[in-house]
């Protein structure tokens, strides 16, 4: 029987440093309520523990055969047969629910997509490889390029800034003199044909045509 | 003893409601994702429909209307953008049962790299059906089309359950977000010809030529003439869709697609143009500007696509003139 105790209070002390087992736990739980000097020695060791703490130690009053009584009176924890049925019934049902939606949760093959924010999000610009995002300098007809440090007068500061639909970026590599106009209707011309290509290829119905802006549009149509 | 017998019996019935309500899932003629990815691959080339779709990237909407008919043989597209500048295509694709490299991936087929290999979609995506939605107020198959690799986007797809037409596309980056959606509004499927209004006589179309996109041949290959150009890397699974001679402004281009994506390849080779090298975005289309020195020519060589800017890239600089033909290629006189 000491053994018994000795194995208890080392428990209660486990518990006390929030190390006890899950057994130790309730084993403990059970013993207190009928062992009276288990109980004190539980309510010793927590005010030992408040006062280490700094806590005031306040709890002289056990309220346990108190809360007790009152569980017992609850209505609701009088079980009848039929609610230990109903109970049962009730926690098989919610295990047959969880295989079910195992099943049909291996049905739906999940997949990475289904843990990102999901498409419903805006569309952007992938910004893995944007190492080399300089002040933005706006081109005419929506260009907004993205020059990187080397090169900084590349034909900004004109009437053209104003553009607020960025449309083109681009990221300048190489400083170098080039005609604005000329790189303009380049990129014009190979994105249109491009998207002509892609609208045979791509398998995507149109989609290709939407991708080309106003100026391409109408470069296509010439 | 009466419960726990009631129990084992509720169990029982569990299980078997749980085979009965599981079990058609597995038998039932579920179309799998590939056979409807090569039903929209038909279906949007061969239906009449029109509609309103959405246009989306960078947080840029536009609305575009179109129509899309076959009438004898001949394929009739109107687009029109419903806001901006106002902008309408007609077009005119020539031979409605020409088979192109795209379609043929995207329909299951394998598309003869060689005699020893062959190119197959899904060596270079998952498919995976993600149940029902509702687009256009129709009922649609989610399929999302996730790559093996870095070299190509992902994709979420909106299949028309009827039609097999694609309703919604949103690319996906390779860490999940969205780089552009394209999604109809409003769409009608199926009416005859006559009633989508396309003016034979009078309207100025655009014909989309043979010569943009090579047909496949009987040996699962496209007849195109060779290219003094080739590309020294590939990303795995892209095959030459098609290729056009220099025009008349001494620009080259070959186009490549793994089925789903497609890139295009720019070479020019007149010394006139002052063009940079240059990396530029058009929403989710990639260009990539190099410039190649060869034999003291200046050539510019532009990657375009709806692929990542590193794969970009590393297309542009792998292309390069075959060693065997070096000076077929002639600038401008």
């Amino acid at each position: 029987m000491s053994d018994h105790k000795e194995r208890l209070e080392q428990s209660l002390s486990a518990l006390m440093d929030g190390e006890a087992t899950d057994i130790e736990m309730h084993r403990l739980l059970k013993e207190v309520s009928e062992d009276s000097e288990l109980r004190a020695k539980w309510k010793r060791y927590h005010m030992v523990s408040a006062a280490i703490k700094g806590d005031a130690a306040t709890a002289t009053i056990d309220y346990s055969a108190a809360i007790a009584a009152a569980i017992d009176e609850e209505p609701a924890h009088r079980q009848s047969g039929l609610a230990v049925f109903a109970g049962s019934a009730g926690r098989f049902a919610i295990a047959a629910s969880v295989a079910l939606v195992a099943v049909f949760g291996v049905q739906q093959l999940n997949s990475p997509l289904d843990s990102v924010g999901g498409i419903s999000e805006f569309a952007g610009v992938e910004q893995v490889d944007e190492e080399n995002t300089g002040p933005a300098i706006q081109f005419p007809s929506g260009f907004q390029p993205i020059i990187n440090a080397r090169t900084v007068s590349a034909g900004g500061n004109n009437k053209s800034s104003q553009y607020v639909t960025p449309v083109i970026e681009v990221r300048q590599q190489v400083k170098r003199k080039y005609s604005e106009a000329e790189l303009r209707a380049y990129m014009n011309d190979v994105m249109a044909k491009h998207s002509n290509h892609a609208a045979l290829n791509s398998n995507q119905g149109m989609l290709p045509f939407a991708r080309l802006n106003e100026t391409e549009a109408a470069a296509q149509k010439e | 003893m009466v419960l726990s017998r009631l129990f084992a019996s509720i169990k029982v019935a569990a299980l078997v409601a749980a085979f009965l309500l599981h079990g058609p899932l597995f038998a039932a003629p579920m179309e799998s994702a590939h056979d409807l990815m090569s039903k929209m691959a038909k279906a949007s080339r061969e239906l009449n429909y029109q509609g309103l779709f959405t246009y989306e990237f960078r947080g840029n909407l536009t609305s575009v209307k179109v129509a899309h008919g076959v009438d004898d043989g001949q394929t009739y597209e109107r687009i029109q953008h419903m806001d901006g500048v106002q902008r309408d295509v007609l077009r005119r694709t020539d031979n409605v049962d020409c088979l192109r490299t795209g379609d043929m991936l995207l329909r299951g087929s394998a598309y003869k790299i060689n005699d020893q290999s062959y190119a197959r979609l899904e060596d270079f995506y998952e498919f995976h059906i993600k149940g029902q939605g509702r687009i256009a107020n129709r009922q649609v198959v989610m399929v999302h089309v996730l790559p093996k690799d870095k070299h190509r986007y992902g994709y979420v797809v909106a299949i028309d359950k009827q039609s097999g037409l694609l309703l919604q596309s949103v690319l996906m980056s390779h860490s999940g977000k969205p780089l552009e959606r394209f999604q109809f509004v409003d769409i009608t499927i199926g009416m005859p010809f006559v009633e989508l209004g396309f003016d034979l006589d009078t309207s100025d179309f655009a014909i989309a030529a043979l010569d943009q996109s090579n047909c496949i041949d009987d040996n699962r290959q496209i007849t195109t003439s060779v290219s003094n150009w080739s590309a020294q890397w590939l990303p795995p699974g892209f095959v030459i869709a098609s290729h056009q001679i220099a025009d008349s402004n001494g620009q080259e281009s070959i186009m490549f697609t793994d089925g789903l994506a497609v890139f295009s390849v720019f070479i020019d080779s007149d010394p006139g143009r002052s063009l940079p090298a240059i990396d530029a975005n058009l929403g989710a289309t990639v260009a990539v500007l190099t410039k190649a020195d060869i034999n003291n020519q200046e050539y510019a060589i532009c990657v375009v696509g709806e692929i990542p800017r590193a794969t970009a890239n590393q297309i542009a600089s792998a292309i390069s003139l075959s060693p065997t033909s070096p000076s077929s290629i002639s600038p401008l006189p």
